[in-house]
C-alpha cells in the first residue's frame, strides 16, 4: 500500500463519501518548531477519522488551524470545494467546525449552562434569560445521556465531567464537523461509554468527525479511516478494516514496541509508609501499606477519593482521623514541605492547575524541586542547573528545541512528561503518580513504565493512581480498588479480572459488595 | 522520535538581553536628542541631579518588581519612603548615631513588609487591598508623629552625603549599584529568585513541588518594603527634613518604572537591569520637559503615553511577532 501516491496528488480525490474538507499542503511553523510539514489530505463527509501520532507530532497543531485559533503559514484548506481562510474561531464555527479541546478551554467561574451558551447568550432586550437557559441547557445534556447538573459552577465539576461538557457545548451549534482531540483522557469508562454513544449518534446524523486519541482500542472501537502524523508529516492514511495495532505504532514511531507494560517484581522490601484508618475530605477510612519496591495501584471512578486521599497524605489537605506511619514510626504530616522532607513526591493529576508553571522555562519547571540541591550556598550552579534540565529531557525524551523554551509551548504529552520528570532527579523514597499517563504517546508509556521498575530497583515504593483499568491492573502488585471515598477491595498482581474490578468500583448497590474486603 | 539538532541558545535569556539592549538604546537616544536641543542638559550639574532624581525611584522599582513577579502589587512603597524619612528625622535629631538610625529605619520598612505578608498570607487579603490600606494609613501615622509639621535634620555629615560625589559619580547613584548588584543576583542566581517567578507562574504547582509559597511571599514584600525605607533615608538626606507627606505618587512611579523595564502585571515576567533602566528613562523625560519649559501637566500625559507604547511593543514581540 502506498498511500504517497494519494498524497501527492494536488487535485481533491473523488472518493464514494463526499469530500467536505481537504487540506492542500497545509504547514506551520512556530519560532524553532516546524510542528506541520505540508499535509495533504481529504476528510470524507460522515466518516470518523482517527488521527494518531506520538506526543509533539503536531496533532493538535493540525486542529488549532482548521479551527481558526491559530494562523497557518501556509497551504490551503477547501470546505465542501471552497478556500477558507479560517482566520477566526469564528469563522470557523459559521462553517460548522467545531472542536473540543485537549485542554478544556471554558470558563470556569461560569455555571455550566452559561459555559453552553457562551457567546451565544440568550438574552432579551439585553437581559440574560438565565433561568431559560438553565433549562435549555439541561434539556441538552440529558438528552445526550449525560447525567450532570446545567445550574452549577463548572469549576466544581471533575475535569472528565468539564470535558462532557465541552462536548456537548461543541454539538448545539449546528456542527457539521467536529473534532475531538484526546478527548477520553480524563474520562471514566462509564464518560467514554457515554461520549462514544455521542459520536456515534452524531455520525448518524451525517456529522463529519476527527478523533485523536493515544489509546488504539479506541481507534479500533470508532474509527472509519486512520491517519498517522509523525514529526509534523502525515505518514499515511489506512481503512479501519485494513491496519492493526502494530502497523500503526510501527508508523507512528518507527520501530516497533513488543511490549508496553514493562512490569519487574521485586520481592517487597521493609514498609515505607502505612496508613491506618486515615480520614478526610472526600475519603474514610483508609489503610493500606507501600513496601520498598511494590507498585500500590489505586483504582476507581473519577472522583473516588483517591486523589484526596494521596494529596492529604502528601499533607496538602487536612486529616480529619487516622494515623500514619512513616518507616515504622508515627509521623505528623501537616504541610508538603513535611513530606518532600521525609522523601515524598507526588506528580498531581492537573497539570494546568497543579503540575506545571506554564509561563516559565521547560529548565526551571523540572528543577524546582531540587533547586535546593543544585545550589551551592546562596548561589545556582548553573552547570548542573543544565545538566539536571537536560539529563530529564534526553531521558523522558520530552520534544522541546531547548530547556529555555516555555513550558506552554510544549505539546500535551511533553508537558505531562515534565510533570513526572521534575522529581526523577528528586531521590524520593514513595513516589505518588496520579494519573501519570494522561496524554502521554505509547513509546513513551513504555519508557514511564520501565522507569518505574528503575525506581523500584533502588528501593522505592510508587502509589500509582490512574482512572485506565490496563495500566493498574498490569503494573501494580496490590490493587486497591475506591468507591466513594472508601476502599473497597484489595487484589494481589493479575488476581481479579477486569470485569470484577469494575463492578467493585461501579456497584451502585452496597449488598452487592459482601464479603469483598 | 527525532528530537531534532538542538540549537543550544536560550531564546528567553536572548530576549531578555534584546530588550534589555532597546531600553537602554531608547535611553541613550532620548540623552542625545535633549543635548542637542538644550545646551543645559548636558552640564555636569544637570546630569548629576537627574542621576539624584532617577536613582531613589530605581531603587523603589526594584523592590517593586520582586513582589509584582510574584503576582502582586505594592502600593505603599511611596508612603513609606515618606513615613521613613520621619523615622530617621526623629531618631537623628533624638541624637541617635547616624549608622544606628538608619539601620532602625530600614528594620521599620521590613516590619511592614512582614505585615504586609502576614496579610496576604494569613488574613487572605488582596496585595491591592492591604498595600493600599497601609499607603493611607502610614501618611496618617506620620501626620500624628510630626503633628503635620516637617522635621529640620540637625546633622550635616547626614545630609551631605547626598550632595557628594564619589570618583565624580554623585553618591545616590552609588546607592543604585549597591542595590541593584545584589539584587540582579538574587532574582537571576539564587534559588529564591527562581521561587518568585515560578509562585508568580503558578502558586498551587510551586507549593506541590516543594517551595515555601508563603515564606517567598513575606520575602517579596519585605524586600520591597526595605527597599523603600532606604529612599526614605536617601530622600531625608537630601532634603534635609522628615516629612510624611514626601514622596507623593511615587509608587505609581516605580510600578511605571517596573513595567516599563518589561515586568509583567500578570507575574513570572520580570528583570532588574528593565526597571533600573525604566526609572532612568521616566526621570530623563521629567528632567527634558523642565528643560524645555514643558509645562508640568504634559510630563504626566507623556509618561502615560510611554508605558502604553513601551508595553504594547513588549506585548507584541513577546507573542512572536
Ligand atoms: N504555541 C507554541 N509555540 C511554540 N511551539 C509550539 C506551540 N504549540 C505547539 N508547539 C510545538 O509544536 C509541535 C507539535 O505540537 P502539538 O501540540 O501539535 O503536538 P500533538 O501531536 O498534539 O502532541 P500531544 O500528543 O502531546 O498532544 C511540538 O513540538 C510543540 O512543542
Ligand atoms: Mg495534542
Amino acid at each position: 500500500m502506498t498511500p504517497t501516491a494519494q498524497e501527492l496528488h494536488p487535485a481533491p480525490v473523488l472518493e464514494p463519501g463526499r469530500t467536505i474538507l481537504e487540506l492542500r499542503g497545509l504547514e506551520k511553523r512556530y519560532p524553532g518548531t516546524h510542528a506541520l510539514k505540508p499535509v495533504n489530505l481529504a476528510f470524507r463527509s460522515g466518516e470518523i477519522h482517527a488521527i494518531v501520532g506520538e506526543n509533539g507530532a503536531g496533532k493538535s497543531t493540525l486542529i488549532k488551524l482548521l479551527t481558526g485559533v491559530m494562523p497557518r503559514t501556509s497551504g490551503e484548506v477547501f470546505w465542501e470545494g471552497q478556500p477558507a481562510a479560517l482566520a477566526t474561531p469564528h469563522e470557523a464555527m459559521a462553517l460548522g467546525i467545531n472542536a473540543v479541546h485537549q485542554e478544556v478551554v471554558l470558563c470556569r467561574h461560569l455555571t455550566v449552562a452559561a459555559n453552553m451558551f457562551l457567546g451565544e447568550e440568550n438574552s432579551r432586550f439585553g437581559i440574560l434569560q438565565q433561568r431559560a437557559m438553565v433549562r435549555e441547557a439541561q434539556k441538552i445534556i440529558d438528552d445526550l445521556g449525560f447525567d450532570l447538573p446545567a445550574h452549577v459552577v463548572l469549576g466544581d465539576l471533575t475535569i472528565g465531567q468539564q470535558q462532557l461538557i465541552a462536548a456537548a457545548r461543541a454539538t448545539v451549534r449546528g456542527t457539521k464537523f467536529l473534532i475531538f482531540d484526546e478527548p477520553t483522557a480524563y474520562l471514566t469508562r462509564k464518560e467514554a461509554d457515554q461520549l462514544f454513544t455521542l459520536i456515534r449518534r452524531l455520525k448518524g446524523e451525517g456529522v463529519t468527525i476527527i478523533y485523536i486519541s493515544h489509546r488504539m482500542e479506541e481507534v479500533f472501537e470508532l474509527a472509519d479511516r486512520v491517519s498517522v502524523l509523525r514529526d509534523g508529516t502525515l505518514v499515511g492514511t489506512r481503512n479501519i478494516a485494513e491496519t492493526n495495532d502494530a502497523e500503526l505504532v510501527k508508523m507512528m514511531i518507527n520501530r516497533s514496541i513488543e511490549q508496553v507494560y514493562h512490569k519487574e517484581h521485586f520481592t517487597p522490601g521493609a514498609p515505607i509508609v502505612e496508613t491506618r484508618n486515615l480520614s478526610g475530605k472526600g475519603f474514610e477510612n483508609i489503610s493500606m501499606t507501600v513496601r520498598a519496591g511494590e507498585i500500590v495501584g489505586l483504582y476507581g471512578l473519577i472522583g473516588a477519593g483517591r486523589s484526596e486521599f494521596v494529596t492529604s497524605l502528601y499533607g496538602r489537605h487536612k486529616k480529619s482521623a487516622g494515623q500514619i506511619l512513616w518507616e515504622g514510626k508515627q509521623v505528623q504530616i501537616n504541610s508538603e514541605h513535611d513530606a518532600i522532607k521525609l522523601g515524598m513526591a507526588l506528580a498531581p493529576e492537573s497539570r494546568r492547575d497543579q503540575g506545571l508553571c506554564l509561563n516559565l522555562p521547560v529548565g526551571l519547571n523540572l528543577n524546582l524541586p531540587i533547586y535546593k540541591r543544585i545550589s551551592s550556598n546562596l548561589l545556582i550552579s548553573n552547570a548542573k542547573e543544565k545538566a539536571e534540565a537536560d539529563r530529564q529531557i534526553a531521558g523522558l525524551r520530552i520534544k522541546t528545541p531547548t530547556r529555555g523554551a516555555l513550558a506552554s509551548s510544549l505539546s500535551g504529552g511533553n508537558q505531562q512528561k515534565i510533570v513526572i520528570g521534575k522529581w526523577l532527579a528528586h531521590g524520593a523514597k514513595l513516589f505518588i503518580f496520579d494519573e501519570p499517563t494522561v496524554g502521554v504517546d505509547v513509546g513513551t508509556k513504555a519508557e514511564i513504565y520501565r522507569l518505574f521498575g528503575e525506581l523500584l530497583s533502588k528501593g522505592a515504593g510508587i502509589i500509582l493512581i490512574s482512572s485506565y483499568l490496563p495500566e493498574v491492573y498490569e503494573l501494580a502488585d496490590t490493587l486497591h480498588v475506591f468507591r466513594r471515598g472508601k476502599l473497597v477491595a484489595t487484589h494481589g498482581f493479575n488476581t481479579a479480572s477486569h470485569e470484577d474490578i469494575l463492578t467493585q468500583a461501579l456497584a451502585e448497590k452496597q449488598e452487592k459488595l459482601g464479603g469483598q474486603t | 522520535m527525532s528530537i531534532e539538532a538542538i540549537p543550544a541558545e536560550k531564546p528567553k535569556r536572548n530576549y531578555n538581553v534584546l530588550f534589555g539592549l532597546t531600553l537602554l538604546a531608547l535611553l541613550v537616544l532620548l540623552w542625545i536628542v535633549l543635548s542637542l536641543a538644550t545646551p543645559s542638559f548636558a552640564s555636569g550639574n544637570n546630569i548629576a541631579n537627574l542621576l539624584r532624581q532617577g536613582s531613589m525611584i530605581a531603587i523603589m522599582a526594584v523592590g517593586q518588581t520582586f513582589v509584582i513577579i510574584t503576582g502582586g502589587i505594592d502600593l505603599s512603597v511611596g508612603a513609606v519612603v515618606g513615613f521613613a524619612t520621619v523615622v530617621v528625622a526623629l531618631l537623628i535629631n533624638a541624637g541617635v548615631p547616624i549608622a544606628l538610625a538608619i539601620l532602625i529605619t530600614l528594620l521599620v520598612g521590613v516590619a511592614i513588609g512582614l505585615f504586609h505578608g502576614f496579610g496576604i498570607v494569613k488574613m487572605g487579603l488582596p496585595p491591592f487591598i492591604i498595600t493600599l490600606a497601609t499607603l493611607t494609613s502610614l501618611r496618617g501615622i506620620g501626620l500624628l508623629m510630626t503633628n503635620g509639621n516637617s522635621i529640620n535634620i540637625n546633622s550635616d555629615s547626614f545630609t551631605a552625603f547626598s550632595r557628594n560625589s564619589f570618583i565624580g559619580i554623585p553618591n545616590l547613584f552609588w546607592m543604585v549599584i549597591l542595590v541593584g548588584v545584589p539584587a540582579y543576583v538574587f532574582l537571576h542566581h539564587s534559588r529564591w529568585g527562581r521561587y518568585l517567578f515560578s509562585v508568580g507562574s503558578n502558586a498551587e504547582a510551586s507549593r506541590l513541588s516543594g517551595v515555601n509559597v508563603q515564606r517567598t511571599i513575606y520575602m517579596a514584600y519585605t524586600l520591597s518594603g526595605l527597599c523603600a525605607a532606604f529612599v526614605g533615608v536617601l530622600l531625608a538626606a537630601r532634603i534635609g527634613i522628615g516629612n510624611p507627606t514626601q514622596a507623593e505618587g511615587w509608587e505609581l512611579q516605580a510600578i511605571a518604572s517596573s513595567v516599563i523595564g518589561g515586568t509583567s502585571l500578570f507575574g513570572a515576567v520580570g528583570s532588574v537591569h528593565g526597571p533600573l533602566l525604566g526609572a532612568f528613562i521616566l526621570a530623563t523625560i521629567n528632567n527634558g520637559a523642565n528643560l524645555l519649559n514643558v509645562n508640568s501637566f504634559w510630563q504626566r500625559i507623556i509618561t502615560g503615553a510611554l508605558i502604553i507604547i513601551i508595553v504594547y511593543f513588549d506585548g507584541l514581540r513577546r507573542r512572536g511577532k
